[in-house]
């Protein structure tokens, strides 16, 4: 089998669709996070395999780089919020944070 | 001027935010000189940002682009000052609420002024990078701010919610991202925009790319169907932090969308009225006025209402945005006025609900605000002329921006002529559940046994109101001034 961009393209859709599913289908807030890591690390996949194919100069890999950074941040905040989460309801279900409904 | 006059606001933020951290750690009781030292800067950088607007006369003065990653044009300098007063409006604001409700610590005007720097570097983003480390600079500091409230069940629910759509949103923005740059080997808004025009684009990839992008900043914008979020991160945060996401982060996600619609998509073939962007962005437009206005009519809760109420005003803006695609100059700096007058109008909405309650006893239905108005009429005031100015009555800041809206959809002409009448007919019944307000407090007679809204006593959020007040009627009285900037913006960015 030949790898082409189309392969790379393929694994980041299918890691994303898993990453996407798994965020709207559990209700636990840590593998919620899990699963939007997943999402984000099946875009650093896109981003570097297509820098591998327009190698002119390295936005893939740089913006690959500032990904990972966010995403530790973003990860912070979000465990924190999760805490304050257990602390109130002592669970990390998302669906247990429901005292505002439409 | 020079570039870094361009950006002085971003250094400003900066240096600000710093200086702030600073002040913080050695105030000892209280922290109101850490809430004037946050207005300051931001109140500075919006005036820096305006001199320089007023200044720069030709448009060849400003150069174009700083570095590749960000734009130091009239655009970005408009922005600047949309969110350097929404920010420092929103940071006196709180100054008198925190305090009252015992919630005072300096964290919240920290984290407050650099989300506002996020804001600004998301507004003057060129790049998909910029946008990206942008939209989560600004976001993750309010994630942080809507569960300020750390004790309350409801705030941490409004954190989470937001937190996790957020992300989620962010992430689908960002394969898009990557998608765009797998078709067009382009991460800047101008490559994508030669790339696609070229005809070197992958135009399948780049579509798709494009639409997950649009899908990621409807989230932010809260336009429906991706607005699920939004009523009940508004009314579970803060009030100080709700006006804060409901003026800077709509107005910065929506001057990153100008940008990626005219500057990376302006193409003839994404632009045009068959196919690409604009009958998505008509279709958004449609169901965010009807079912916003719609939901807003069934609330009990006043922040809830207001949550709607901006949901519904993303769907005027989303109007003049779609009609952008055939008369883009024009309406593009009416999308422009627009967001600065919904800016000082929510404010002023915002904050004059933060004053309606005292310690214990923050107002949040239209219960709570029964017959205060008859009691408390000097306090009432500022109600009264938000509400004008979110049903857009003249002579409000609010009229003359939906006039301008939907003046430029009718000059598009065809089927925008028709988004513009639902948005009429939208914003005539918004008038009915603003107009509850007003009922509620001069017509109601307070619940027996029920506690008795007594409006709290703070100069800081008298202050933000008697600016943001005098900011709707100038502009509502004379908005020539403001609409000669935002013209002169969008002028630049189709010149660019």
């Amino acid at each position: 089998m030949d790898i082409t961009l189309g392969t790379f393209l393929a694994l980041g859709a299918i890691l994303f669709g898993i990453g996407a599913i798994g965020f709207l289908v559990r209700r636990n807030v840590l593998v919620q996070l899990m699963s939007i890591e997943l999402m984000l690390n099946a875009v650093n996949v896109v981003l570097v395999a297509v820098n591998r194919y327009h190698p002119e100069n390295q936005a893939g890999q740089l913006f690959a780089f500032f990904v990972i950074a966010v995403a530790a941040a973003e990860a912070a905040v979000g465990l924190a919020i999760v805490i304050g989460l257990y602390r109130l309801k002592k669970s990390v279900a998302s669906s247990d944070a429901d005292q505002m409904r439409h | 001027m020079n570039a870094w006059i361009a950006i002085s606001p971003l250094l400003l933020l900066v240096v600000g935010g710093l200086l702030t951290m600073l002040v913080d750690a050695f105030s000892k009781e209280g922290k109101g000189e850490v809430a004037t030292v946050t207005a300051a800067t931001l109140f500075l950088a919006a005036g820096v940002s305006f001199a320089a607007l007023l200044n720069g006369q030709d448009p060849q003065d400003v150069p174009e682009i700083f570095g590749a990653y960000l734009a130091t044009d009239r655009l970005g300098l408009f922005f600047d000052v949309a969110i350097g007063l929404g920010g420092g409006l929103s940071a006196l604001l709180a100054g008198g609420y925190l305090r009252e409700h015992g919630l005072e610590r300096g964290e919240f005007y920290i984290l407050l002024l650099f989300s506002a720097f996020g804001a600004m570097v998301l507004a003057r983003s060129t790049d998909m990078l910029t946008l990206f480390v942008g939209l989560e600079t600004m976001s993750i500091g309010v994630y942080a701010l809507a569960g300020f409230r750390r004790g309350s069940p409801r705030s941490i629910e409004s954190a989470l919610k937001y937190y996790l759509l957020g992300s989620f949103a962010a992430a689908i923005l960002l394969f898009g991202a990557a998608l765009i740059y797998a078709g067009t080997a382009h991460t800047d808004f101008a490559g994508i925009g030669a790339a696609v025009e070229g005809g070197h684009a992958d135009v399948k990839l780049v579509l798709f790319g494009l639409l997950l992008v649009l899908v990621g900043l409807a989230f932010k914008v809260s336009a429906v169907p991706f607005h699920m979020w939004t009523p009940d991160v508004y009314e579970g945060a803060p009030t100080p932090a709700t006006t804060f996401m409901s003026v800077v982060v709509k107005a910065a996600a929506f001057a990153v969308f100008v940008r990626v619609v005219i500057t990376a998509f302006g193409d003839e073939m994404s632009s045009s009225s068959a196919g690409g962007w604009p009958p998505v962005l008509a279709g958004l437009a449609v169901v965010t006025m009807v079912y916003g206005n719609l939901a807003a009519i069934a609330q009990n809760s006043v922040k809830r209402m207001l949550a709607y109420s901006s949901i519904a005003h993303a769907g005027y803006i989303l109007v003049g945005l779609a009609a952008s695609s055939v008369v883009g100059q024009r309406a593009i700096s009416a999308v422009l006025f627009y967001l600065m007058a919904y800016t000082v109008s929510n404010v002023l909405a915002f904050g004059s609900l933060i004053l309606m309650g005292s310690r214990g006893r923050e107002a949040v239905s239209f219960d709570d605000l029964a017959g205060v108005g008859r009691r408390h009429p000097l306090a009432a005031l500022p109600f009264i002329i938000a509400v004008l100015t979110l049903m857009g009555f003249p002579p409000t800041a609010g009229f003359i921006g939906k006039y301008y809206v939907f003046s430029s959809a009718v000059e598009a002409g065809g089927g925008f002529i028709w988004l513009a009448v639902l948005g009429v007919l939208a914003s005539a019944v918004g008038a009915y559940y603003y107009l509850r307000i007003l009922v509620a407090m001069f017509m109601k007679d307070p619940i027996p046994g029920e506690p008795v809204a007594v409006p709290m006593r703070s100069g800081s959020v008298v202050a933000a109101l008697v600016i943001s007040g005098l900011a709707v009627m100038q502009m509502g009285l004379m908005p020539g001034d403001m609409l000669d900037l935002a013209v002169a913006a969008a002028e630049q960015l189709f010149a660019g």
